[in-house]
């Protein structure tokens, strides 16, 4: 039987974040309740959080149910969206636009080299007139800046 | 009210505004129809647009949309019994039958016409109830915004449907999420981690695209190889029968009035609007057993409902400054970009936004009259374009509505945290739209309740002894309660059976 399922894992992961959020809000100011500092509504959240992500685990644990993820997919399109913002930083819209839609039709098998050099050059292209164009903003097509 | 109804003609029939409500309705349908893509989505992407246009202008664009969407997502439940946005995941029921016996020219041409009357009804309900509400809300102090605000969240969690537990728990991940950055009070940093991009507090887009757009996009690249339409849909098979009309009349009218009511709730929303007047008529009819298999009725109540919901969703936003939906946070929040503070004050204050908007919204309904009956053939090659060429540019263009808001790479790294997260839970059942909400009403709800705690002299029994302040607070306790112990049960139980997604509320 498999004990640690996903929803198990993300509730221990919510409680997690809700005592590491305590632990950091615990050196804020906390105050009274008339003059509440900093700290006061996010160590509530945080203990609030940590509470029901407990017993969200609870429920996982005494309820395993399996579920599915696509890894495939979910890691193409998560490493696509962090391409982009890497080529962006470093070497300009163009490579980060080819490295987004690269990296995005790896979602599925087969796609073909060809559309997704079309899909790039036509939506770069699209992006560079309204937001450059139109809008004005500084977005350098290539650039070498490290 | 004429001449409330004058100054808004005078500012929606100018030459810019006309063309950007029909751009904002016609990139509403397109988002609308393609299935695992909603209006929250579209709308963040082009709110950086939106900083270089007229407050009035950019509104009327954001907000053509959010109504254009609610047109588009029925279009894709009866052809393909994909819901193409959450609330028209009800659609699919007896939209899809209809479309099985060749009827699908029918369902749509119905559609349009429910959508059209349920949003007129809403638009009527904005112009008459929001100037009266915006007057209430004047009267308001801190501890009564405190208490309406919490009872959005807890109607956000408990009306929606599904576990109670984790509706709390994304509110609460939400609310914390909306602390980090600068403290307003005390001016102190808080989660900043050192980091000067978390100093203004995380990015709402890149939160809203990370943990909607990201995420939905993984989530449908699987199932998009399967669709196919079948049905032609000409003009003359749009035509509807004698019989057809007379049993939509009734349906069109209620659905309209629940979701007129429901929608300016806040915490409803469109989705519970249209599974209400979906549920009301199927407990009026005669013959239930034709709910299912291609019932007008079931096609035109819901499809009233959550259009006028989506218009009377603007009542509490901008008359109190309180959003109802995760989409109606980011259009408060496009309007706080441009130095507006929606609430008691702008109908007063503002004259021409707020009745330049309602006037853009008749003439965007009506535009949408057009390009869902005459122009459907569109949408109908819309659906039929391959997925695999649709995902790639949506993530780019995602990419670059993120980076772009403040040329930021930072935020680009923020929307890959938030998109792996948004994914995973939501695969667990979780859903992300309690977590914008806390995220936008976090900040407004600390503000508030410390001034309220303050007026109060840090005695919590005044502030709950207040007569408005209190009562409210015990219908969020009240409906709280009755979540838990199960009032809801019935309810949750016909959701379940029409397997109705967790989204957009």
């Amino acid at each position: 039987m498999q004990t640690i399922t996903l929803r198990f894992a993300i509730s221990a992961m919510l409680a997690a974040i809700g005592v590491a959020g305590l632990v950091i809000a615990l050196d804020y100011d906390f105050g009274t309740a008339r003059q509440m500092g900093p700290g006061y509504f996010p160590v509530i959240l945080s203990i609030l959080l940590t509470l029901l992500a407990v017993s969200e685990m609870i429920g996982a644990f005494l309820k395993p149910e399996a579920q599915t993820i696509d890894w495939r997919p979910m890691i193409a399109i998560l490493a696509a969206v962090l391409g982009f913002g890497i080529c962006m930083r470093f070497f300009g819209m163009i490579p980060a636009f080819f490295a987004v839609i690269g990296l995005s039709v790896l979602s599925e098998k087969g796609y073909g080299f060809v559309p997704a050099a079309v899909l790039a050059t036509v939506t770069c292209a699209f992006a560079w007139l309204l937001f450059s164009r139109l809008l004005g903003m500084p977005l350098p097509l290539i650039r070498w800046d490290f | 009210m004429l001449e409330n109804i004058l100054v808004g003609a005078a500012t929606a029939f100018t030459f810019q505004n006309l063309i950007y409500c029909f751009f904002g309705v016609f990139v509403g349908t397109f988002i609308g129809v393609l299935p695992g893509l909603g209006s929250l989505a579209a709308i963040s992407m082009l709110l950086p647009i939106s900083f270089y246009l007229d407050p009035t202008t950019a509104l009327i664009m954001l907000a053509g949309i959010y109504y254009g969407g609610e047109y588009g997502g029925s279009i894709a439940s009866i052809l393909l019994n994909i819901p193409g946005t959450p609330s028209a995941a009800i659609t699919c029921l007896d939209g899809s039958p209809m479309a099985r016996q060749g009827r699908a020219g029918v369902a749509l041409f119905i559609t349009a016409i429910a959508s059209f009357v349920g949003g007129s009804v809403g638009v009527v309900a904005l112009m008459g109830f929001g100037p009266a509400i915006a007057r209430i809300g004047l009267s308001f102090g801190p501890g009564d915004y405190f208490a309406l605000m919490l009872l959005g969240l807890v109607a956000a969690v408990t009306v929606g449907g599904g576990s109670v537990v984790k509706g709390l728990l994304m509110v609460v991940l939400g609310l914390l999420l909306g602390t980090v950055g600068t403290d307003v009070t005390s001016g102190e940093f808080r989660y900043t981690f050192g980091y000067l991009e978390l100093r203004d507090g995380v990015s709402l887009v890149a939160l809203a695209m990370g943990i909607f757009g990201i995420a939905e996009v993984i989530s449908s690249i699987k199932d998009a190889g399967q669709r196919k339409i079948r049905e032609k849909v000409t003009m003359r098979s749009m035509l509807p029968t004698r019989a057809d009309m007379a049993r939509t009349v009734g349906p069109m009218a209620r659905g309209s009035s629940i979701g007129g009511f429901l929608g300016a709730l806040p915490g409803a929303g469109t989705v519970i609007a249209a599974f209400l007047a979906y549920a009301t008529e199927f407990r009026l009819a005669r013959d239930k057993s034709r709910f299912g298999n291609g019932a007008v009725e079931g096609v035109a109540a819901p499809e009233a409902a959550n259009n006028a919901a989506a218009q009377t969703a603007f009542i509490p936003t901008l008359t109190i400054g309180i959003p109802g939906s995760p989409t109606m946070s980011i259009m408060l929040g496009a309007l706080m970009i441009h130095g507006i503070t929606p609430g008691p004050l702008l109908v007063s204050e503002h004259p021409t936004i707020f009745w330049g908007l309602i006037v853009s919204f008749w003439i965007g309904n009506l535009f949408l009259l057009v390009l869902n009956i005459p122009l459907i053939g569109i949408w109908v090659r819309v659906l039929q374009f391959p997925y695999k060429y649709v995902y790639p540019v949506v993530i780019a263009l995602i990419c670059i509505g993120v980076f772009s808001m403040r040329n930021s790479v930072f935020d680009v790294g923020l929307a890959v945290i938030f998109g792996t997260f948004g994914y995973l839970m939501q695969q667990v059942g979780y859903s992300a739209a309690p977590l914008i909400l806390g995220f936008v009403l976090g900040p407004m709800l600390e503000e508030n309740l410390r001034r309220a705690m303050l007026l109060a002299r840090g005695d919590a029994t005044r502030l709950i002894s207040d007569p408005l302040t209190g009562s409210i607070l015990a219908m969020s306790l009240l409906l709280l309660v009755w979540a838990v112990f199960g009032g809801l049960l019935n309810l949750m139980r016909t959701r379940a059976r029409a397997k109705l997604p967790p989204g957009e509320a």
